[in-house]
């Protein structure tokens, strides 16, 4: 492994020579080692090798980026010389800015160094499992790495931040398959500071192997109707990402285009509804440590019992709108659990639908969506009646997350979120 | 460019195993101005180098982040190890795959750099002229990308090259105000294949196109929300694009056919009307360059046209040469890897949709209560074929005339049912090649197809 913190030093001397007054550097060297399956047989392994070196330069409040992959003293004087030209070539915004200093801190995630032998036969186990208890699951790939990362993050206000993390993760694509019957593409994955317990056990895997084995027979909704429907964690996530970029992310508050621009402190969604971008959560292994703009990442509630805390706003946008700065980019989510079990939320359902993804685009500014309901099942007078294909819902994202009839006691911890089931009313359903 | 420090490494190659060693460099730009404001301005650069060894049909894969003639020795040996560790463990005989036709491929486009300060200008003096003209506007974006790939390929047995993969775009945004108080929003890609002066020494033509997705976004503005249900439509050609890649493209590419995708047991059986033909074109397609020209895969295969369906019938599949072996048939070069440390996977290339014979004019006289939808904002698809394509742009069709603009909504179906209700097809063929394709790996790709007249599921209120 190369000496980081002395390529950092060689960075902040060729940007003090450069006349770069302001500044942040980033640099980080990784290393994967990744298994992938073919069917269940083994047919790839691959190690790669990384290096990242990225420049940001700030000279009289003009900004500009650079980044790399060469270590020797010609690939960061150009990285440097590429980040003061973008600076130089930009126009004055006294926006720009790095936060102010904080306290050093190393960060350690996971486990360092991969044991691949143990990591092997983890996946191994997971591929057998599978082939016993879900014969009707046909495995397309498994795709599974651990990921060492050492990285040192350092600005001109004599912040420095070193992280060391080393990370497994799998994630398994496939289909229910039986004969000439097929159903559509599914997924499921999680990331892992160890090995301690086998893969199938962890998120949602098991529970999503059996749906997608359930849905080889898929049934026609027909027509068209207004109806519950009950998001899984894993659409729940999708729609808690959609929310973020519609109505918290920076762009759509800068821009103006949010409808929740003018409504920090008030009620946006349901009472039940809390969420939270995490940095630190026992629950999650992956959680963001420092933020782009160089600022120690702090646990930032978006939306407390359905009021609105805080955007998600990096130090530019702050800047520009007035608004607080928020301590953390994103990426760690937690949806507080309810106080419903799941087979209640089932059995409260008239007409509508479990839904297990959703395929459609990021709603327009408004809110409306529609798009197809993936690996879903139709449910009427409280029973599960079958999987649907073919099947869109349509509605109001704004209106998903004010209507919410309930919320599960089952949370989902796949190591990148924690998030129950959802239950929310007045969509639009149609079959073909 | 990349200089050839690896073609003398052959002789580090091992026997017995099939070896391609990959010199590759990824370039990209990325200006960003929000209502004028410029909230980012980056550049970045990878280079590094990889090898893929192939013991028995399993693959060791090694890249470092450097590119000199160390790494190159040390990369062939990393994979060759990691093909061994597989293949020690492995159940059952593997099997190579056949040599393939040796070749030499040439660099066909310089990769340019222009100044970032003639970039943002650029950027600047089109939002400006957004900014002055069209002052109702709530909002604007002007972005610039860019990204590019060059790559020295040299293998055991088959062709090596050097390649190079150069395009760049301005993307406008325009969003007004709607008139329930949500905003809506048009975009425009605007460049392709090349560098910056190659699309934007002069911008002028870029102007009466902003002003057409101006009235379009003001069309937008008074719209109204499409009925849901099934519904006689024309597809635009964009959208008729969205579908040769996503509704047709992916489950026709050899790896998800193993997958099991609705493609394996449709081989040489009618999967569409007679109307429809459709190609994953490499570097010519209907007597022009291709928007993104494909040369050398690799893996060392010289790209060739793929026929996927002819006049309706499902006739092949995009293959790697491991797939191809499998399913008798013969790799064309879409075995694509989007930096060094990733390895190739079956990826489209140009993939369109035929024209056909219809004026656009004679498919909206044809229609009495219908959709002609123009511009898609994204699409997904899956194994059976199931499609979901965002629509950011599209009008009623009423008595065989336009009405009123939609607002966003989404279309779906089953791409081989859907297909065959196509009865007529324009000749006209529209290509949009800005985006990535997601599998795994990023990868630029080229979409197109003509307008068609179909029926399909539209969502809705």
């Amino acid at each position: 492994m190369a000496d980081i913190k002395n390529i950092v030093s060689q960075l902040k001397s060729l940007l003090t020579a450069s006349g770069v007054e302001k500044y942040a550097v980033s640099v980080a060297e990784t290393e994967k080692r990744e298994l992938n399956t073919e069917g269940t047989n083994f047919n790839l392994y691959r190690t790669t090798f990384g290096k990242r070196v990225s420049v940001t330069a700030f000279i009289g409040g003009k900004k500009g980026s650079s980044s790399g992959n060469d270590f020797t003293p010609e690939g960061l004087e150009k990285v440097v010389k590429t980040a003061a030209q973008g600076a130089n070539s930009s126009p004055e915004d006294p926006a720009n800015d790095i936060a102010a200093y904080q306290e050093p801190a190393v960060f350690k995630t996971g486990t360092y160094e991969p044991d691949m032998d143990a990591f092997y036969l983890r996946l191994k186990e997971l591929t057998d499992t599978v082939s016993a208890k879900h014969p009707k699951i046909k495995i397309m790939a498994l795709i599974a790495s651990h990921d060492k990362g050492h990285s040192l993050y350092a600005n001109s206000n004599g912040t420095e931040f070193e992280d060391y993390s080393g990370i497994y993760s799998a994630v398994l694509e496939f289909a229910g398959n039986d004969g000439e019957k097929t159903t559509g593409l599914a997924y499921d994955g999680v990331i892992m500071g160890d090995l301690a317990k086998p893969v199938y056990t962890l998120g949602n895997i098991a529970k999503t192997l059996a749906d997608t084995e359930n849905s080889l027979n898929p049934i026609s909704v027909g027509g068209k109707f207004e109806g519950d429907i009950i998001l899984t964690p894993a659409a729940l996530g999708e729609f808690g990402m959609m929310l973020v970029g519609n109505y918290i992310s920076a762009g759509v508050i800068m821009d103006g285009t949010s409808l929740w621009k003018d409504k920090l402190g008030q009620k946006v969604a349901s009472d039940s509804l809390t969420v939270r971008a995490q940095a630190q959560d026992s629950r999650i292994v992956a959680c963001q440590k420092h933020t782009g703009d160089g600022y120690a990442a702090e646990n930032v509630t978006l939306i407390e019992k359905g009021v609105l805390k805080s955007f998600m706003l990096n130090l530019y946008a702050a800047n520009k709108t007035g608004l607080s700065v928020t301590k953390n980019d994103g990426g760690a989510f937690v949806i507080d659990e309810g106080d419903t079990p799941v087979a209640d939320m089932i059995a409260s359902v008239k007409r509508g639908l479990i839904v297990g993804g959703f395929s459609g685009g990021q709603p327009g500014a408004n809110g409306e969506f529609s798009g197809v309901a993936k690996n879903s099942f139709y449910v009427e007078d409280g029973k599960i009646k079958g999987a649907v294909m073919e099947t869109m819902i349509s509605g109001n994202l704004e209106a998903v997350f004010a209507n919410v009839k309930a919320i599960s006691k089952e949370q989902v911890l796949d190591g990148n979120s924690a998030l129950p089931y959802l239950q929310t009313g007045g969509i639009t359903i149609s079959g073909n | 460019m990349l200089k050839d420090i690896i073609t003398a490494k052959k002789v580090c190659f091992a026997d017995g195993v099939q070896t391609v060693l990959r010199g590759h460099e990824n370039r990209s730009r990325q200006v960003v101005l929000l209502k004028g404001n410029l909230v980012r301005n980056d550049s970045s650069e990878s280079r590094g180098i990889s090898a893929r060894v192939t013991k028995n049909g399993r693959y060791g894969f090694a890249s470092a982040a450097s590119y000199t003639e160390a790494d190159a020795e040390a990369v062939v040996r990393a994979a060759t190890e990691n093909a061994l560790f597989l293949d020690a463990r492995a159940q059952g005989a593997g099997r190579s795959y056949p040599a393939l036709a040796n070749g030499s491929v040439k660099p066909r486009r310089e990769i340019r750099d222009a100044q970032q300060k003639r970039i943002i200008d650029t950027c600047h003096e089109i939002d400006a002229y957004v900014e002055k003209t069209y002052p109702d506007l709530v909002s604007r974006t002007v972005v610039y990308t860019e990204d590019s790939q060059d790559k020295i390929i040299v293998t055991s047995d088959a062709a090596c090259g050097h390649v190079t993969y150069p395009r760049c775009y301005i993307y406008v945004m325009l969003t007004a105000m709607g008139k329930n108080g949500a905003p809506v929003e048009l975009f425009k890609a605007f460049g392709g294949a090349g560098s910056f002066e190659d699309h934007f020494a002069d911008t002028a033509y870029m102007y009466p196109e902003i002003d057409s997705l101006y009235t379009r976004v003001r069309d937008k503005v008074e719209g109204v929300y499409a009925e849901a249900g099934v519904k006689t439509v024309i597809l635009g050609g964009m959208m008729g694009g969205m579908l040769a890649h996503e509704a047709v493209g992916h489950t026709v590419e050899a790896d998800l056919v193993i997958g099991g995708s609705v493609a394996g047991p449709n081989l040489n059986k009618r999967v569409a009307s007679e109307l429809v033909t459709l190609t994953d074109y490499a570097s010519t397609a209907f007597g022009r360059e291709a928007p993104l020209p494909v040369y050398l895969d690799d893996e060392g295969t010289l790209a060739q046209d793929v026929t996927l369906i002819k006049d309706g019938i499902l006739t092949g599949y995009m293959n790697s040469r491991e797939t191809a072996q499998l399913f008798g048939m013969t790799p064309a070069g879409n075995a694509r890897a989007w930096t060094f440390s990733d390895e190739p996977i079956i990826r489209m290339r140009n993939t369109a949709i035929h024209p056909g014979k219809d004026k656009l004019e004679d498919m909206i006289a044809s229609i009495d209560d219908g959709y002609y939808l123009i511009e898609s904002s994204n699409g997904q698809a899956d194994l059976t074929g199931e499609f979901m394509f965002g629509v950011s742009l599209g009008y009623e069709i009423k008595h065989g005339r336009l009405g009123k603009a939609l607002l966003d909504t989404t279309v779906s179906g089953i791409a081989f049912e859907m297909l065959k209700t196509v009865d007529m097809v324009s000749d006209n063929v529209t290509w949009s090649s800005s985006g990535f394709c997601g599998k795994k790996q990023p990868m630029p790709v080229g979409m197109a197809g003509p307008e068609m007249r179909c029926r399909i599921s539209i969502g809705g209120r």
